[in-house]
């Protein structure tokens, strides 16, 4: 079984600045131990192609994709999106001829949630490494609210990161789905 | 007298392609271009400085579909580079992941290519996704094998897309007798699948063989039985996994390499003057659309032994197996047989795997800044990757990758054909266009004469 209950799947790329934001969340998820039910993916570019694309409704039941999304906030600022608020083409795999979307074809057996970062600053096709000051500090959040999504209890490690100075305290910080 | 047609951009791949196309009156391809408009990207200029761990994960992610073949191929050249050889069970599991990888990739493939092809005796063109039989068992095969190629991958490699478990000296992990048990069994289930798939395929592409015609965009048009034929040469390094610079007897070699620019290669300055608003999907380009393919392509054209090359798995059988079926069918054809290699392959690295041997070399030098390289044997063909290192950090790193090899190649196998089988051809390729957009080219003296075409 390639995938299990639920899949949380880093989307983008670590070579255009903040368009590296998922698979950094992805890969600081992949450092907590998780329930064996969920699945914490680094997709890289290769989500609709190697994930979206193989996953089957009769096993997995939750789908969590965490990307970059220009929503006109403040960078940094993350917020929830449903499948139908995404524009077309949003995860067309790449070898799609008929313009079909995966994620339109799972949307309506499997739950999915994607939580979308508002970038300061994506390079493509110019190379630059390294998110920006304000993308880098949503990770902890972002991380909170996917264990909150998941019904996840870290305890006191994980809420504590709030107080630990790594990130800056903005105001505006909005974890669900307000939008 | 001559006209061009233009299809932009040519589906069912991965990037960005087009096709310029000089055809004469009856639509027959006289000189055809094919060519990446992908932006080009610097890689190989962010990788300076990096170290010898990171550039190989950098590499990684130019591209979404080959992840995998950019791991070992980069790994491998920064160890070609500091001459570290790896531990043998290391190697093992890193021929496993290729050829796990390479079952996803073909079954993949499948699924692109069939709406090019018949249900064999009828006169049905086949689309994956119908919920009909003999379809959609044939869907559901593939989905099956891609899974198990994804999930050995995962056991092997650590990560089905982006693989963790390779390092230079080796891997971080080895895999327990356990994961060892469930790679054979999955490999077990995929042979079944992929024998089964392969004879499927076989017959497709017989059938299409025979046939006099195949209908694009509501015509009818003839198949010449010379379809993609071309006289370039092959080039392959292995016949299933890599080589490298630490061989004895190296299959690839650099000093036959060299690079002409996209400017003395591809067709000059043009325009539009035949358009068919009926082609799929959406019609060519209209008459009066600007071409200059010299212009526009974002790759550099790479020779060996002064010609353009293809590489792939039909250049692989024929390097190493004494296929002889030319064209695109002959293509397709390696490819299917591919599929039981690889599982054939993964029981051998299996069965001599041992999970309590060591998979780090000890110690791991650092480098002097020699030159090394690799030639991973990815699906789509040679992905050559070359290294300097020196006390760990990356001096020189370039990425010859299959599809810019193929691009000039295939580009010389559209001459003959109707214009409206032209992406026929190029599927064919299993191009991959994203990583192929690199715009180093290197001279005969090896400088580098051009290092970016589009800023």
């Amino acid at each position: 079984m390639l995938f299990p209950e639920i899949v949380v799947a880093g989307c983008g790329n670590p070579l255009f600045a903040d368009d590296g934001f998922g698979p950094a969340v992805a890969e600081e998820l992949g450092r907590l131990e998780l329930p064996d039910t969920i699945k914490i993916v680094d997709a890289g570019l290769g989500g609709p192609h190697f994930i979206f694309t193989l996953i089957n409704p009769e096993q997995t039941k939750r789908l969590i994709i965490i990307d970059i999304a220009d929503f006109g906030a403040q960078p940094g600022e993350i917020r929830d999106f449903r499948v139908e608020d995404l524009p077309a083409g949003s995860y067309r795999d790449i070898h799609s001829w008929d313009l079909t979307e995966p994620l339109q074809r799972l949307k309506d057996s499997v739950d999915i949630t994607v939580i979308g970062c508002q970038p300061r600053r994506v390079t493509a096709p110019e190379f630059e490494l390294g998110l920006t000051d304000e993308v880098q500090e949503a990770i902890p959040r972002t991380v909170r609210h996917v264990l909150e999504l998941l019904g996840v209890d870290y305890g006191m490690a994980i809420k504590n990161l709030r107080n630990e100075g790594q990130q800056r305290e903005t105001g505006r910080e909005t974890c669900s789905g307000e939008g | 007298m001559s006209k061009i047609v233009e299809i932009s951009p040519t589906t069912r791949h991965e990037g960005h392609s087009k096709l310029v196309l000089k055809v004469d009156d009856a639509g027959i391809i006289e000189r055809g271009d094919w060519l990446s408009i992908t932006p080009v990207r610097g890689v190989e200029k962010l990788a300076i400085g990096k170290t010898m761990d990171q550039v190989p994960k950098i590499a990684s992610r130019v591209c979404g579909i080959c992840p995998i073949a950019h791991t070992l191929a980069g790994i491998e050249s920064m160890e070609g580079s500091i001459r570290c050889e790896i531990p043998r069970d290391a190697k093992l599991l890193r021929i496993v992941l290729q050829c796990a990888n390479r079952l996803h990739s073909i079954a993949l493939h499948n699924i692109l290519i069939l709406p090019d092809f018949y249900i064999p005796g009828t006169d049905t063109k086949i689309n994956p996704f119908t919920p009909e039989e003999p379809v959609r068992s044939v869907a559901k095969r593939i989905q099956r094998l891609r899974e198990i190629g994804q999930t050995i991958g995962e056991i092997a490699g650590g990560e089905a897309v982006h693989p963790s478990n390779p390092r230079v000296g080796g891997l971080y992990k080895a895999c327990t007798p356990h994961a060892k048990a469930k790679m054979y069994d999955l490999a077990k289930e995929g042979l079944v699948l992929a024998h089964e798939q392969m004879e499927f395929m076989l017959a497709v592409l017989n059938n299409m063989k025979k046939r006099d015609w195949t209908e694009v965009g509501g015509k009818q048009i003839p198949l010449p039985k010379t379809l993609g034929y071309h006289n370039q040469g092959y080039m392959a390094a292995h016949p299933m996994y890599a080589s490298s610079n630490l061989d004895d007897n190296p299959g690839w070699d650099p000093q036959r390499w060299t690079d002409v620019r996209p400017w003395d290669w591809y067709m000059g300055e043009g325009e539009v003057s035949l358009a068919d608003p009926s082609y799929p999907i959406g019609g060519t380009s209209p008459v009066g659309t600007k071409v200059n393919p010299q212009m526009e392509a974002c790759t550099g054209v790479p020779l060996y032994d002064g010609a353009p090359v293809e590489v792939g798995p039909r250049a692989r059988l024929v390097k190493f197996k004494n296929f002889d079926e030319k064209g695109t069918w002959g293509q397709h054809i390696a490819r299917q047989l591919e599929y039981t290699d690889n599982l054939y392959t993964i029981f051998n690295a299996l069965d001599e795997y041992n999970p309590s041997g060591k998979v780090l070399a000890d110690p791991i030098p650092q480098g002097d800044g020699s030159m090394g390289w690799a030639a991973n044997e990815a699906p789509r063909g040679t992905d050559v990757h070359l290294a300097k290192v020196k006390d760990g950090r990356v001096l020189y790193y370039e990425m010859l990758v299959p599809t810019t090899w193929n691009f000039p190649t295939c580009s010389r196998a559209l001459t003959g054909a109707p214009w409206q089988v032209a992406e026929m051809v190029v599927r064919a390729y299993d191009p991959c266009v994203s990583c192929a957009t690199h715009m180093i080219v290197i001279d005969e003296d090896k400088r580098i004469v051009a290092q970016k075409l589009i800023q």
